[in-house]
């Protein structure tokens, strides 16, 4: 049939647009970062390095071994798991309340979570700054994990109770009538059924938590705490005065670099976490 | 029921964060000797780097932390460090112009007595001036900056233009456009586009606010809105409606316009820039953005800061780095001790010679080393440019005034007649605490 | 940021029940001991320093100046409100929220009808598709600025009728246009898998039924799919546009609010973290959290949406 050819075209079509729009800013910024800092001290405009104006491996080196920078990794990654970490465990309980148990106030727990999630962070960072100040947190990891907590909490409560609401509970009584222990029953059916739920939840977690900018340029002023994307917007190379694109660029694929690999690595499970309960399905 | 162990397992997880974050808070301790923390800005690193080691002494040791490029991301990224009382802030590299605020908020530690009389010792009166406040010393000057008008022989020939005499931003401007040439300038929305707005106003004899009341922080005159306001305003708006203007006009800064000095096509520029330019084409020879060969290095000219008005000898700006020691700091004594060792004719020789950075002190300019980088009428022009410049407003609130200015003055294509006027009662505002930046 | 809808806790069947037994009761306590650490946890991390800023914000209060320290009442709110300023940072903001969130629609859509329609390469698709969302906003931001640079980027060079030395940064609709692609870039993805979600739910036996009836693809598309679909981008549309109304990371790296592209979190920034006004600042701070629940009920009132509805209750 003649409609179902075009159709099939127009899907072809929709896929390669697609992947295009998806990819192109991300192969443009792999080819950026290997453009050479000179050629880009000059201009060196279009898609791909130009003759003699690529880099090779350059830019990755020079990123990699500035100290700055490598703190900023290790920062990111101390600081994004330790938040991920605690909000998932503290969501955990409060997410298995809401889940399992009856209790009033549950939707007031709820709301609250819902409402925090829709704070603008920029509202927080005056007072947060004063307060710091005064407690010895500003430029510390604490400093950055407890106002983190703001918004990765309702985000893994969300994710959570919508996946803990579908487990079949009754199959750990099930298990305990048929002999199993309490804690038998719990490690052995609850556990595996709700632990692709929180590790869902983690991930997506950890996302928000890379991905923060505000509290990172704001509470923090030196290499002890600033995370990657805050070291990134004051990146200097050899031109002071203007941005070192291509080693920024380098510095971008690197900080990306985990984030993909998580997204090939879970990809159906973060697409099942993004639209939990947004709509049964 | 389970819930029990989870909640031991959420305690031992949280006290594992905690103690792993805790330990990370506090890793930097170090026995015995004491740690000297230099806050530098990102240009010039490698001598400071070098001077941070050989400053060094049996009893400290100077370790660098650098600041982000912007003037504007520096100042911040100190103060608020500042006004945490951080202790760990023993040295920072001050823009001329956070001076009096910095020390306003006591956040500078004073030098006294015969320490401040070694850190302004043989300084030229300009720099000298930047770090007093309250009839205190301050910090002390490590090296001074001025902008000279850059600019190629070749096009200026073509153009017929006499560089030996005072030229105007008019005629630059002109000799450009008619020649397919370009003119280089400071104008993104940030500090160096008040430095351009303030030598244009201070050219035409005027001032941004009222000098004799300018040290008096809220109450400060703004006199902007003047007929030398007017001639600045006219020749942004002559630049901005010209062919001469770069593409990048309104977003132009101190590195955009390097690349059209030699470029693969056409005559190059004329570009008022700071003094790091001479070093900067130096050891570019021969490579993309630089001259072809020497003798494409012999074509680089310089002279004076254009005129704003014709007859009025011009204003150059004054910039530099101040070396401040913080109120704070465990180690005050071995901080101004620091202090005085990066700002010595040795370190400022050094920064001159391998930074192009101008030095402070007089005698400085007469020794052999830096005698032998620097052609001596090009030394001559920076001593000159720094001892008869301008400075830009000394007030505690130059953030402030600098923002003011920068909201109403930029976009450059969009200055006209009326600009002096409206900035000028924004500026009053933005003082008067009744309006928002 | 994103958040996420579910079925309600409270099944309004479970609701009728005997008065506290011991059980209800144990239940409650235990809930409540299992909620408290989240709950408390999160006022102390927003609530706590809101009010902070209610306080703060009644001061003339400067960081440079602590000294000078002065209770003022009011005053800054009127300041802030009286200024133009406040008002076209705000204008900004919402244009850029409507334009952007208009884009994430549209295209979000289309992508979603094509990944429920495709059979092949469903992987690739979506694994590609959470690539931008993975992004770090600072690092789009930076793909996005170099690209429209004309100095380095390749966009003058794709684009017919742009000159090659066209800059995007030097006046306020091209700095918006690059602030808003790489926005739509980052955020369409996240639109179009809620939507792909939707979709799911559209039953087929309905299409199936139009189609047998001789309805056109755009009767399909207007009379069965997009009612269907109702609450799916309503809960899409309100939870993009509250994100798109905090912008801030997009313009702090492309135009750090130059030429009038500056939104009301980047102006509230500036006066807290760059001027070190404390009072105004906190001030703004609290008008801030204000426009974001008006914004928010706004879009409620506006397309009725119903959260209940988008979980299926109804």
């Amino acid at each position: 049939m003649q409609t179902d050819v075009k159709s099939k075209i127009g899907t072809f079509v929709g896929v390669a647009v697609i992947l295009a729009w998806c990819l192109l800013p991300v192969v443009w910024i792999i080819s950026l970062s290997f453009k050479s800092q000179e050629a880009v001290t000059n201009g060196s405009p279009g898609f791909f390095p130009s003759d003699g104006g690529g880099a090779g491996w350059q830019n990755y080196k020079d990123v990699l071994d500035n100290g700055q920078f490598r703190h900023a990794v290790f920062n990111s990654i101390g600081i994004s798991l330790i938040a991920t970490l605690l909000s998932v465990v503290i969501a955990t309980l409060a997410a298995y309340a809401i889940a399992r148990l009856d209790f009033k106030g549950k939707k007031f727990v709820l709301t609250t979570a819902l409402v925090i999630a829709m704070f603008p962070v920029v509202s927080l960072v005056g007072p947060l700054f004063d307060m710091w100040r005064t407690f010895h947190l500003y430029d510390t990891w604490p400093g950055l994990i407890i106002p983190y907590m703001s918004f990765t909490l309702p985000l893994a409560i969300w994710t959570l109770s919508a996946f803990f609401r579908e487990i079949p509970w009754e199959m750990e009584q099930a298990a305990q009538v048929d002999g199993a222990t309490a804690w038998q029953a719990f490690r052995k059916v609850i556990v595996p059924l709700a632990a692709p739920g929180v590790f869902t939840a983690a991930i997506l977690t950890f996302f928000f938590a890379w991905n923060d900018f505000v509290f990172g340029i704001s509470l923090t002023s030196t290499e002890k705490a600033r995370p990657i994307p805050a070291a990134l917007s004051f990146f200097v190379g050899q031109d002071p005065f203007n941005r070192p694109a291509s080693l920024l660029a380098a510095g971008a694929v690197v900080a990306t670099v985990p984030i993909v690999v998580l997204v090939l690595f879970f990809q159906r499970k973060i697409v099942a976490g993004l639209t939990a309960g947004a709509v049964k399905g | 029921m389970a819930v029990r162990s989870v909640r031991r397992v959420v305690a031992g997880i949280a006290a594992t964060a905690l103690s792993a974050s805790v330990l990370a808070a506090c890793g930097s301790g170090s026995g015995g000797k004491a740690s000297l923390n230099w806050y530098i800005n990102p240009d010039g690193q490698v001598t400071l780097n070098k001077l941070a080691k050989d400053c060094s002494t049996d009893d400290y040791n100077i370790k660098i932390q650098l600041l982000p490029a912007s003037a504007t991301d520096q100042r911040t990224q100190l103060a608020r460090r500042l006004a945490a009382k951080d202790s760990s802030t023993d040295l920072m590299s001050l823009d001329p112009v956070f001076v009096p605020e910095f020390a306003n908020a006591k956040w500078l530690l004073p030098f006294e007595g015969e320490v401040a009389d070694r850190v302004l010792d043989g300084v030229l009166d300009a720099p000298a001036d930047i770090v007093q406040w309250d009839d205190k010393v301050v910090a002390a000057p490590q090296w001074a900056n001025t902008q000279v008008l850059w600019y190629r022989k070749s096009l200026a020939e073509k153009a017929g233009l006499d560089m030996t005499q005072p030229v105007t931003w008019d005629q630059v401007i002109k000799a450009a456009a008619d020649n397919g040439g370009t003119v280089g300038v400071q104008a993104n929305k940030y500090e160096a586009y008040v430095v351009w707005i303030n030598a244009l106003i201070q050219g035409a004899g005027g001032n941004i606010l009222d000098p004799a009341t300018v040290e008096k922080g809220r109450d400060a005159k703004v006199t902007i809105n003047s007929a030398a306001g007017k001639d600045a305003a006219a020749v942004i708006r002559e630049l901005a409606r010209s062919k001469a203007a770069q593409p990048d006009f309104s977003t132009s800064n101190e590195g955009t316009s390097l690349g059209s000095m030699f470029p693969a096509k056409g005559p190059g520029e004329f570009m008022t820039n700071w003094t790091f330019v001479y070093g900067n084409y130096k050891g570019l020879i021969g490579k993309p953005g630089g001259p072809k060969d020497e003798e494409g290095f012999g074509d680089l000219g310089w002279a004076r800061y254009p005129q704003t008005v014709e007859g009025e000898e011009s204003k150059p700006p004054i910039g530099g780095i101040e070396i401040g020691v913080g109120a704070y700091t465990k180690h005050p004594k071995f901080a101004q001790e620091a202090a005085l060792c990066v700002t010595s004719d040795e370190a400022q020789s050094a920064l001159a010679v391998n930074e192009s950075f101008a030095p402070t002190r007089a005698s400085v300019y007469d020794a052999p080393a830096v005698k032998k980088v620097f052609p001596a009428d090009l030394l001559t022009l920076f001593r000159d440019s720094i001892d008869t410049g301008g400075p830009r407003p000394k007030s505690a609130y130059y953030s402030q005034i600098s923002s003011a200015i920068q909201s109403r003055w930029h976009s450059p294509t969009s200055v006209g007649p009326g600009t002096p006027k409206k900035s000028a009662s924004f500026l009053t505002a933005i003082l008067k605490g009744k309006a928002l930046l | 940021m994103t958040t996420y809808v579910q079925t309600a806790a409270d099944d309004p069947d479970t609701a009728p029940r005997p008065p506290d037994s011991d059980r209800t009761r144990a239940e409650n306590n235990l809930a409540r001991k299992l909620v408290a650490p989240a709950l408390i946890l999160m006022l102390l991390v927003t609530a706590f320093p809101m009010l902070r800023a209610l306080y703060l914000s009644m001061f003339d209060y400067s960081l440079t100046a602590p000294d000078d320290k002065e209770f003022v009442g009011f005053q800054n709110y009127a300041t802030a409100l009286s200024d133009w300023l406040f008002w076209r940072d705000t204008l900004t903001t919402v244009f850029i929220m409507i334009v952007t969130v208009a884009f994430e629609l549209v295209i979000g859509f289309a992508f979603a009808m094509v990944m429920h329609k495709v059979i092949f390469a469903r992987g690739v698709i979506r694994t590609s598709i959470l690539i931008p969302y993975g992004v770090i906003t600072v690092v789009s931001g930076f793909a996005w600025q170099f690209a429209f640079s004309y100095q380095n980027g390749f966009v003058n060079s794709w684009l017919p009728f742009i000159d090659t030395d066209f800059n995007w940064f030097a006046e306020r609709n091209s700095s918006l246009i690059a602030i808003m692609a790489s926005e739509i870039w980052k955020t369409t993805p996240f639109m179009s898998l809620l939507l792909l979600a939707g979709l799911a739910q559209v039953s087929n036996d309905m299409l199936e039924a139009a189609k047998v009836d001789g309805a056109t693809w755009w009767q399909r598309l207007y009379k069965v799919i997009l009612p269907n679909m109702r609450a799916a981008i309503m809960v899409a549309v309100l939870f993009r546009a509250l994100d798109a109304y905090r912008i801030f990371d997009n313009i702090f790296v492309m135009t750090a609010g130059a030429n009038k592209t500056e939104s009301i979190s980047f102006l509230t920034y500036r006066q807290v973290i760059e001027q070190f006004q404390l009072g105004i600042g906190s001030a703004l701070s609290v008008l801030l959290f204000l426009s974001v629940l008006v914004v928010a009920f706004v879009i409620v009132k506006l397309f009725k949406v119903d959260l209940a509805d988008a979980r299926q209750e109804n």
